[in-house]
């Protein structure tokens, strides 16, 4: 028993080490570190889902809008070509604010819609954003992007030159760049971590779940459904744009608005189904494995079988063809986990006790309070 | 606190700058130094002392090792004193793949007319993907994995790439940033080297964070393109009323507003002009829309993959029968495939530079070599590929060691250039070719026929 | 002979109208697909679109099997009976896939979540999209003119309605017709019905709940199939990507007219197709998207069950 308590710390390990990671003296670990950041921001992102999918069980199909209107306003308020030249911590909070504000206009008038309904409403907005985006290209510059994304760290303040602390391969000199950006990615991913787990534990996060569970017991028993459904959507917004203000930041450009399309949205949704609806630690875990399969592993596959040794393996009308490339299963290996996590685990790999338990209830296993379980 | 020491004992900021060289620490300078300048080892040592007993006071290799496990994949290969890198980034799933298959290919021919070794060193060269397999084109964040990738690895002299000027956003501060020399053979956008007339972005400084220039390119840019194809279309084709398209996107636009000006500049009414959704199944508007205004000219900005081919097909449904014209996105086989031949007729498309068959001298040995090796005709812009790599590797034979400074700015430099296959030409201050040709070529039984190849 | 429209500006209007109900008509068929599928398991399958896309493909297929081109007479004879083959097969085909998809994926999670069905239907969707990937590469590939768009039909008013335009309303309009006279008159299709309404009592009134919804998938499947035939006589275009957009659009019919109605998916495929059309040409293309979005959202919003969708009491 005692093990089991201390095993229940495991994420605090995993933070601890994933901190040291960029300590390391071996540039290949330099490389791959880099590459974490990314996975970082899209955990975010997926947890932001989360509070809206996983705790309060509405369908969102739209949260990249948030994610890309977090990012336009990082970009619209750091570019040359608007007088703004905002720091990183305005920033981040005109992000959150923007987000939060847009979110809770667009979702008040929806929220007497239900189920798959909702989901379309959340669904059509997520597109019509991404037009948005594209045609106000005296604001947005349309399809380019804004860039460079660069705050400054602190308003009027000159940015510190952080050359000097370099203590392993590949330390960047600018804030924004490696490993700095890491530590701030990782600090707010830990940070939001550990305030989402105490809202699981209050007054707001039960009233959620009780919702998902059941809308009109939930109602009987006095709580205000539609205000509980925008607190959790306008939550879910919140910290989607605080994600997409650090994707880019972390690109330096905010892309364009392909960036922040629909498939966005759904690969977020498969990262929260795939780890486990409603549990934090299986959310990132879901993003780690798909995403991180995604623009970690691929890449990496894939410059090898750029190389001719593997494509003069087969026969010459195959060579250069899309299936003798890793990143051309993309789409099928997502679709073939959703499937098989649909079909054989439907909680998720790293189920939350209550739905594991719903799923499962054979297995005995008594549900554990949310609250009691340590994370 | 490294840097402490050193100003303890009272070191030049232009000295620093040296060791932190040597290092290669994080590769950006803005000041120059002197090679010859002599070198107090003794404080090199001590650095490395210094920074030695930090590492074993701080407890920062855990979980290093594990990664490693990871990272140390095949491919990425250790570091070898005499061998140097090339790496190109170019999109290479998706449809733009013929085009960058042979662009691939020319640096191939580049590196073998060396026998794989310049100056004593071994030539390795890595064909990076800037696309996914999904979008069928480039994507930032490959783009900009790609250039980290390149950047981090001290083995890499030169990126070779992108393919798209939009790309070209991505990697540019990146590379600049970590003081690689790039060079690319295919975007075009003039605003990635120069200031555009009306610009608010801050083009191009935005893309030097180090304020230097560390990207050129070999290929003829979009000022060149853009109104020369509006001259061709009054003074040729007789057209008077033109009706401008584009994709909305960097280059597309760009060329399409380039194009534009000028029109306006020599008399060619402009009837209209709207941006395409190339997501969009059909352009039945669009082309209605087209169809309706009469225009006897149709400009579109845009490439393959943003659905070139779908909008000619639509514009002929519509009845537009005009001469179309396309910029060098669509110049490859791809577009071909894109629309049936009845539509491509009176379709001209353009390109900055050089059809692989009008080439003459060394260009005509490089397609016939290219040829033989490859049992395939170059696409156009295969002899850029080609030129790139030549351009690198020559600058790596006059500096003669692996030196990414060095050659970054042996490169820069270079003047008269013709050891490639498209003649003579230099880098200017901005790292643009002095090159400017450009070829107007006709689809005809669904091949690229050259009309006229001029200069500007 | 004046023209039937005298001006040239009601003549454009004209136009664009026209262009806007035939695409309406065919977002309309796949739409009902959608429809058809929801009414019975209250599923939206996302892979709907994916497999019109497919069918699409294989329409191709035939295309180059029989050599089929207009130049000469032998080929216009091959494109007559390619045609004629890929009316039987693609529907056919995409039938067998989605009734095929039903039992591998779906039937399994019959009593799961809601949730559940759905997600899979995004990995079926996924899958498909990989699949036309393989098949076809990224790009436009061009479907070969069967069909010569050469002669107006209606010349002189001032319209242009070619003899394509009516190919898609002769196959479009008889077979909604037919389904809808189906689902009303045969035995299978009230079962179909009663299932859609109370899927307890339909089984507990003999009614075979598991042949009735494979039944739906295979027809909604069918549709599919006839709708990608006709689509790629009519676009001549055929890319991995068609079916995600065709798809949101048939989709967003279906949910506009009232998902679950039959004549609702029709006249909310109309409406969308006249929307991008009207729009795209007033407004501008760039904005006929989030103009249809936007419409899909306001109607939510004030009629929650779609244009001719009946109001639903909710079951506690």
């Amino acid at each position: 028993m005692k093990l089991r308590a201390l095993l229940a710390y495991w994420p605090v390990v995993v933070f601890v080490a994933l901190a040291a990671l960029p300590f390391s003296q071996d540039k290949q670990v330099a490389l791959y570190v880099q590459q974490l950041i990314p996975l970082f921001i899209f955990a975010l992102l997926a947890l932001g889902l989360n509070v809206v999918v996983g705790y309060t069980g509405l369908l969102h199909l739209g949260i990249a809008a948030f994610f890309g209107i977090g990012a336009y306003t990082a970009g619209i308020l750091t570019v040359q070509a608007f007088p703004f030249q905002q720091s990183l911590p305005v920033v981040l909070a005109a992000a959150v604010v923007t987000s939060v504000l847009i979110a809770v206009a667009t979702a008040a008038p929806t929220l007497r819609l239900r189920g798959d309904y909702l989901a379309l409403v959340t669904m059509g907005f997520g597109l019509i954003i991404t037009f948005v985006i594209r045609n106000l290209e005296s604001i947005t510059d349309g399809t380019r992007g804004l860039n460079p994304v660069t705050p400054s760290l602190l308003p009027g303040m000159d940015d510190p030159n952080l050359r000097k602390f370099k203590l392993g391969p590949g330390w960047g000199q600018h804030w924004y760049d490696y490993p700095y950006f890491y530590f701030l990615c990782l600090g707010l991913l830990g940070l939001t971590n550990l305030f989402l787990r105490n809202l699981e534990r209050s007054r707001l996060g039960r009233a959620w779940v009780a919702l998902r569970e059941d809308e009109l017991a939930a109602s009987c028993m006095g709580l205000n459904p539609a205000r509980l459904k925008l607190s959790a959507i306008a939550l879910g917004a919140c910290i989607a744009g605080l994600a997409g203000a650090l994707y880019a930041i972390a690109q330096q450009t905010t892309g364009g608005p392909e960036s922040y399309d629909f498939n966005r949205s759904m690969i977020a949704l498969c990262c929260v189904i795939l780890g486990g609806l409603g549990n934090r630690p299986g959310v990132i875990l879901g993003v780690f494995i798909l995403i991180g399969y995604d623009i970690v592993l691929t890449p990496i596959l894939d410059t090898e079988t750029q190389q001719e040794s593997f494509q003069t393996l087969f026969p010459e009308w195959m060579r250069g063809k899309q299936y003798l490339k890793v990143s051309g299963w993309r789409l099928f290996i997502f679709g073939a986990a959703l499937i098989l996590i649909m079909r054989y685990r439907p909680e998720g790999l790293l189920p939350a006790a209550r739905m594991k338990h719903e799923l499962h209830p054979e297995e005995g296993e008594r549900p554990e309070s949310e609250g009691e379980r340590p994370a | 606190m490294q840097a402490d020491v050193f100003m303890q004992r009272n070191v030049s900021l232009e000295r620093l700058t040296y060791y932190r060289n040597c290092y290669n620490v994080d590769g950006v300078v803005s000041v120059t130094y002197d090679p010859a300048e002599s070198v107090d080892f003794t404080l090199f040592e001590e650095f490395t002392v210094d920074r030695r007993g930090f590492m074993k006071s701080a407890a920062g290799m855990l979980g290093g090792a594990s990664l490693a496990g990871i990272a140390g994949c095949g491919g990425c290969g250790g570091s070898d004193a005499n061998t140097i890198k090339i790496v190109s980034s170019l999109p290479r799933t998706g449809s733009a793949q013929g085009q960058t298959n042979t662009i691939v290919n020319g640096i191939k021919m580049a590196i073998d007319d060396y026998n794989g070794e310049v100056a004593g060193l071994k030539i390795d060269y890595t064909d990076m993907d800037d696309a996914t397999a999904a979008a069928g084109k480039w994507e930032p964040t490959a783009e900009a994995a790609n250039a980290r990738k390149a950047v981090a690895d001290e083995d890499v002299m030169v990126f070779i790439g992108p393919y798209n000027s939009g790309a070209a956003k991505v990697s540019m501060p990146i590379l600049n940033e970590g003081g690689l020399l790039q060079i690319s053979p295919a975007c075009t956008w003039p605003g990635l080297t120069k200031k555009q007339e009306g610009d608010t972005s801050g083009e191009p400084e935005v893309y030097r964070p180090a304020n230097r220039i560390t990207f050129c390119r070999v290929c003829p840019t979009d000022d060149v393109q853009g109104p020369l194809s509006a001259d061709y279309a009054k003074n040729v084709l007789k057209a008077k009323k033109v009706y401008i398209l584009d994709d909305k996107e960097l280059y597309g636009a760009g060329i399409a507003g380039l194009f534009e000006a000028q029109c306006k500049k020599i008399g060619l009414q402009v009837l209209g002009r709207q941006s395409i959704v190339p997501t969009q199944q059909t352009f039945s508007e669009i082309a209605g829309t087209v169809a309706g205004e009469k225009p006897d000219f149709v400009y579109f900005g845009g490439t393959t993959q943003t659905a070139a081919g779908r909008l000619i097909k639509d514009l002929r449904t519509a009845r537009v029968a005009c001469p179309i014209m396309v910029p060098d996105g669509c110049y490859e086989q791809a577009f071909l495939d894109s629309a049936s031949a009845q539509d491509l007729e009176n379709v001209y498309a353009t390109i900055g530079g050089t059809d692989p068959s009008l080439l003459k001298g060394p260009g005509e040995e490089f397609v016939k070599k290219y040829k033989e090796k490859y049992q395939k005709d170059p696409e156009a812009y295969a002899v850029y590929g080609y030129e790139a790599g030549k351009v690198f590797l020559e600058a790596v034979k006059t500096v003669g060691k692996k030196d990414r400074e060095a050659i970054l700015k042996a490169c820069l430099a270079t003047k008269d250039f013709s050891a490639g296959a498209i003649g003579t030409w230099s880098f200017d201050a901005d790292g643009d070719t002095t090159l400017q040709q450009l070829t107007i070529s006709k689809i005809i039984d669904g091949k690229f026929v050259p009309q006229v190849s001029q200069n500007k | 002979m004046t023209p039937l429209l005298a001006s040239d500006a009601l003549a454009a209007f004209g136009q664009f109208a026209l262009i806007g109900l035939i695409s309406g008509l065919l977002y309309a068929l796949i739409a009902l697909g959608y429809t058809m599928v929801y009414g019975i398991v209250e599923l939206i399958n996302f892979a709907h679109g994916d497999l019109f896309m497919l069918g699409c493909m294989l329409a191709l297929s035939f295309c180059y099997i029989f050599n089929a081109r207009t130049e000469d007479d032998a080929g216009t004879t091959a494109a007559f009976m390619a045609i004629a083959v890929m009316l039987v097969a693609v529907p056919l085909f995409c039938a067998g896939l989605n009734l095929a998809v039903d039992r591998a994926v779906y039937k399994p999670l019959r009593n799961a979540p809601k949730l559940a069905p759905l997600v899979s239907a995004i990995g079926v969707s996924f899958i498909f999209m990989n699949i036309g990937l393989f098949w076809r590469g990224p790009t436009d590939i061009t479907f070969p003119k069967l069909l010569l768009g050469e002669t107006n039909l209606v010349a002189g008013s001032g319209l242009r309605f070619t003899s394509k335009d009516l190919m898609v309303v002769l196959v479009t309009l008889p077979t909604m017709l037919g389904l809808t006279l189906f689902v009303r008159y045969t035995s299978l299709g009230k079962a179909m019905r009663a299932t859609a309404q109370n899927p307890t009592a339909a089984q507990l009134m003999g009614i075979n709940v598991d042949r009735v919804i494979a039944a739906t998938f295979a027809i909604g499947g069918a549709l599919a199939g006839v709708a990608s035939v006709v689509y790629g006589l009519y676009f001549n275009t055929v890319n991995y990507q068609m079916g995600f957009q065709n798809g949101l659009y048939a989709f967003t019919a279906a949910v506009l007219g009232g998902i679950g109605n039959i004549p609702g998916a029709v006249l909310g495929g109309i409406v969308i197709g006249l929307v991008k059309a009207l729009g795209g040409a007033y407004i501008g293309a760039e904005w006929s998207e989030a103009l249809i979005f936007g419409i899909l959202i306001v109607i939510l919003l004030f009629r929650p069950n779609g244009l001719l969708g009946a109001r639903v009491r909710e079951k506690v």
